[in-house]
């Protein structure tokens, strides 16, 4: 037997040392990995952290998402019968949690079973199910009225026990079985395109890439790829790709400006941005919160409060212009002649009287409020939530250098695209059977058809390896990529194949070099020509201009010069 | 072997030349291919005609006598593919017809089993939303079953949306719907750049052809034959009434390597090797082109039955017709051109 080349050993090295890269090493652990763990779940709060793999609850191993869906739907906690107290009225519900939060003995949020009863933010408590506020805490009535279930809970690293009330705040998934991330076409997510409306400089760009990063960070979202993008005509784009759950909130949060001004007639106070504003309180229901909901025309609209530090510049500023103004006597007290107005991108968003006590003070801590609308209870009081956000987000993270458009919006659904791949694995093995099919009946003969086969999935694989190796995410683009790469690579070994049996004139080491000629030249040729891709339209086609070019240099600079001496051992002259 | 060139090219008055090359070749196993040797020219190929008159098809004698005839249908479908993107251009005022990534729009995938009349959705919405709204199924290949419906049109997807949901009677979510929005502004430029890069791959293919063989008809004639495959994959696709989008263009991009692989193996053999007639090594060229493109062809077209996922589907079919389309070009047209060449150049 022929002894084997270390071409070929090298490519049986890379097909080992890929597979290592490619499967994840945690693939056959049982469980389910843990993504995520909402904060301030009582979950979070015994330890827990994402990344760890949740095999085991109260006794029940966890294997499959739907396990945990069964545990989940098995909690069968006894609601009990409510009764909250209140200076407005009584309101009476069924459930298993309060459903509100307070500040002292003032409700600021109200949702669920309470917010169906009437209950409303801003009421003031008097008993909850004979607890009187007087003598027991919101917190400690809560403590004990709500029933709990008892969780054991064992991951691949701890075991936790902990009380709950609630859902326990997970978010799971399957482990992946390899380290192959998949693009946002085919795992879900979404995808924005952003175009600057007037040039930016390289350093102005660079300042609104990490705003943005910023504000999303801001808001809770952390798992987000933001680049930079040029096209061929110069123009520059700003790519914003999240994957998971989409916040409705991310057209805005990508795209407005956020100029945030607070005035008084037409001089500004503050602005957003660390510079003004110190401190923005959020996730504290004690200094924002929910204000109060209103039937209005089509509907309802609740208003929103949050309270927010100034710096002494700002408080300075504050009190020089407020100590110009006059006094002003209302039905609803005293204030000074002149309102703070809030404007967000130029609109105003809000107005506030301004107290008269605050006249010439430097006013360090000021209440921002604002509304959301809705057309039932539930829609306005949860636009208000996010209005809040986001104010709060721009507060913080202070306005970006330019005006933004944003001209690509894409929010894909992750169902789509596991359908999507189970085409795309059936049309490839459909796709090696017709090739398969032309090489046996072109050759008959199974020497040839066995390497032919063997460096197609060798190039397929390595194809793979290389994505997971630099972190590539395979789109749909990307998996076009490798169908194009792979018929290349189906040609080139049918011309070596060719080659290699004919013209027997010559050596059969001329007849392979003869047959690489060909092969460079069509490599050449089309390497070349996916080179303007890689700029054209924003890079968007970037991912298949990559990984076709990775794939036929992988073909002719590695499986191809193996192929050659398996075909030297084949083939006798 | 059955491949053996002489078997091939059979021509007879050749014979004792190749036995002639083959005892030096073997004498001197380290031949040089590129190596240029002067045939004696007095010896002509149609003096077998009058000993032996049998014109067989394809045949060493029938291609002698055919292959203008064969370079003229290859030219023949090059006008047709040049007439059709012509009567697109003056019906429709370009040469494809652009989906909504060329063109500005929305795109909403729904995902949903329940079965709807889908011309009469489209109708009900393109009413409503006074634009046209063009609805495509996605079906599960093994199961034959609809997995979702795909929306397109160009009214505003917030509308969009809405009228979808009152038709469909359930709430699109992230989870079970897609929207992909492209401003019409962004498509435009987007549109125009990857017809640059088109335009500049096949100036970088053209350079690089020319690199490779140095002489101008040849490399004319395999760049001639990237160019009507490519172009003539859209003039199919636009028979057929697809809406081109991006990936159409990615596609033809592919095709370029594809459709040039097969010219410049036949090139570099008639023209870079001396073994055999041209005759015979046109005829091995294309026994090695045939199969390369029937395992690509057979390859593409059985993915664009299984694969549902437009985009890719549509890729496929540009790819599958771009190298139906390289049969023609290549081993009608180009291959009697470069016929013609070697009989003007007095290569054998």
């Amino acid at each position: 037997m022929a002894k084997l080349t270390w071409k070929i050993w090298f490519v049986i090295i890379l097909v080992i040392l890929f597979a290592l890269v490619i499967i994840n090493p945690q693939a056959f652990t049982k469980g389910l990995l843990i993504k995520d763990v909402t904060l301030n779940t009582s979950i979070a709060m015994a330890g827990i952290q994402k990344g760890e793999i949740l095999q085991e609850i109260n006794g029940k191993t966890i294997l499959k998402l739907t396990d945990y869906y069964d545990f989940v739907n098995s909690i069968n906690l006894e609601p009990i019968n409510i009764i909250v107290t209140t200076e407005n009225g009584t309101f009476h519900y069924n459930s298993t949690t309060l459903d509100f939060l307070a500040d002292g003995n003032r409700t600021t949020e109200v949702y669920g079973n309470a917010f169906n009863a009437g209950l409303e933010p801003g009421m003031i408590l008097k008993s909850i199910n004979n607890y009187s506020l007087d003598n027991y805490s919101f917190d400690s009535i809560k403590q004990n009225l709500e029933p709990k279930l008892k969780v054991e809970l064992k991951t691949n690293k701890h075991s936790y026990i902990f009380l709950t009330s609630q859902d326990l705040g997970l978010t799971l998934a399957e482990i992946p079985k390899t380290r192959i991330t998949t693009g946002l076409d085919l795992q879900g997510g979404a995808r924005a395109i952003v175009r600057p409306v007037e040039p930016l400089s390289d350093q102005e760009f660079d300042s609104l890439l990490s705003t943005v990063r910023y504000r999303l960070n801001v808001y809770g979202i952390t798992d987000v790829s933001i680049r930079k993008a040029k096209d061929i005509s110069g123009s520059t784009y700003m790519v914003v790709e999240l994957a998971g759950a989409t916040p409705r909130q991310l057209q805005d949060l990508v795209a407005k400006q956020g100029k945030f001004e607070a005035k008084i007639g037409n001089q500004t106070v503050f602005v957003g941005g660390h510079n003004d504003i110190t401190f923005v309180c959020r996730n504290d229901a004690s200094c924002a919160y929910i204000r109060q909901c209103d039937a209005i025309q089509d509907g309802y609209a609740c208003t929103f409060n949050f309270g927010v530090h100034l710096s002494a510049d700002a408080a300075k500023r504050h009190a020089n212009i407020t100590s110009t103004l006059s006094e002003n006597i209302t039905q609803s007290g005293k204030y000074l002649n002149e309102s703070l107005d809030l404007y967000l991108d130029d609109k105003l968003v809000d107005t506030l009287m301004i107290s008269s006590d605050l006249k010439g003070e430097e006013a360090t801590e000021i209440s921002i409020s604002g509304s959301g609308t809705g057309k039932t209870k539930e829609d306005a009081y949860n636009a208000a939530l996010e209005n809040m956000k986001k104010l709060q987000t721009v507060l913080i993270t202070g306005s970006l250098p330019v005006k933004l458009e944003v001209v690509k919006l894409d929010v894909i659904s992750p169902l789509l695209g596991k359908q999507f791949m189970r085409s795309i694995y059936i049309a490839a093995i459909g796709a090696f059977i017709a090739v398969f099919v032309v090489i046996y009946v072109r050759y008959r003969k199974f020497s040839f058809f066995i390497p032919v086969a063997m460096t197609l999935f060798a190039e397929v694989f390595l194809i793979l390896g290389i994505s997971a190796l630099i972190k590539w995410n395979m789109d749909l683009a990307s998996i076009a990529g490798i169908i194009a790469a792979i018929g290349t690579g189906v040609d080139d070994q049918v011309v070596m194949l060719d080659e290699s049996r004919s013209r027997k004139q010559f050596s059969l080491k001329e007849r392979i070099k003869g047959a690489f000629f060909m092969i460079m030249a069509a490599f050449a040729t089309a390497f070349v020509s996916l080179i303007p891709l890689l700029w054209a339209g924003a890079g968007l086609l970037r991912g298949f201009a990559i990984t076709t070019m990775i794939g036929i240099s992988i073909g002719v600079f590695i499986t191809r010069p193996a192929f050659g001496d398996v075909l030297k051992l084949i083939i006798k002259d | 072997m059955e491949e053996s060139n002489t078997g091939l090219g059979d021509n007879n008055s050749e014979k004792p030349l190749e036995n002639q090359e083959k005892t030096e070749a073997n004498s001197k196993p380290i031949a040089q291919i590129q190596e240029k040797k002067e045939f004696p020219k007095e010896i002509k190929q149609e003096k077998p005609k009058e000993i032996k008159p049998r014109s067989k098809f394809l045949s060493s004698q029938w291609y002698d006598k055919n292959y203008k005839i064969l370079l003229f249908i290859s030219i023949a479908i090059t006008i047709l593919v040049i007439a059709q993107l012509v009567f697109m251009a003056s019906t429709t005022g370009d040469i494809m017809k652009k989906d909504v990534s060329l063109t500005g729009g929305t795109v909403i995938t729904v995902y949903t089993q329940q079965q709807y009349d889908l011309d009469e959705f489209s109708q009900s919405l393109t009413t409503q939303l006074q634009g046209s709204v063009s609805i495509k199924r996605i079906e599960d290949f093994s199961t034959g079953k609809q997995v979702g419906l795909v929306i397109e049109s160009q009214a505003d997807p917030s509308n969009l949306k809405t009228a979808i949901q009152d038709k469909i009677g359930f709430e699109l979510t992230d989870q079970n719907s897609s929207t992909e929005t492209m401003s019409a502004g962004l498509s435009k430029s987007f549109y125009k750049e990857l017809i640059t890069a088109l335009i500049i791959a096949f100036a970088f293919m053209g350079l690089v052809v020319f690199i490779i063989f140095k002489k101008p008809i040849p490399s004319l004639a395999v760049i001639q034959a990237g160019v009507t495959d490519t172009f003539g994959a859209l003039a199919i696709a636009n028979i057929f009434g697809f809406h081109i989008s991006t990936g159409g263009i990615a596609a033809m991009l592919m095709l370029i390597g594809y459709s040039v692989d097969t010219d410049i193996m036949l090139t570099t053999k008639v023209l870079k090797r001396r073994d055999g007639t041209v005759n015979s090594r046109i005829k091995s060229a294309s026994k090695t082109g045939v199969t390369m493109t029937a395992a690509s062809f057979l390859a593409v077209v059985v993915a664009y039955f299984l694969v549902n996922v437009a985009v890719l589907k549509e890729m496929f079919f540009i790819i599958a017709a771009g190298l139906f389309l390289d049969l023609f070009t290549t081993w009608l047209g180009n291959a009697a051109i470069l016929k013609w060449y070697c009989k003007k150049k007095n290569i054998q």
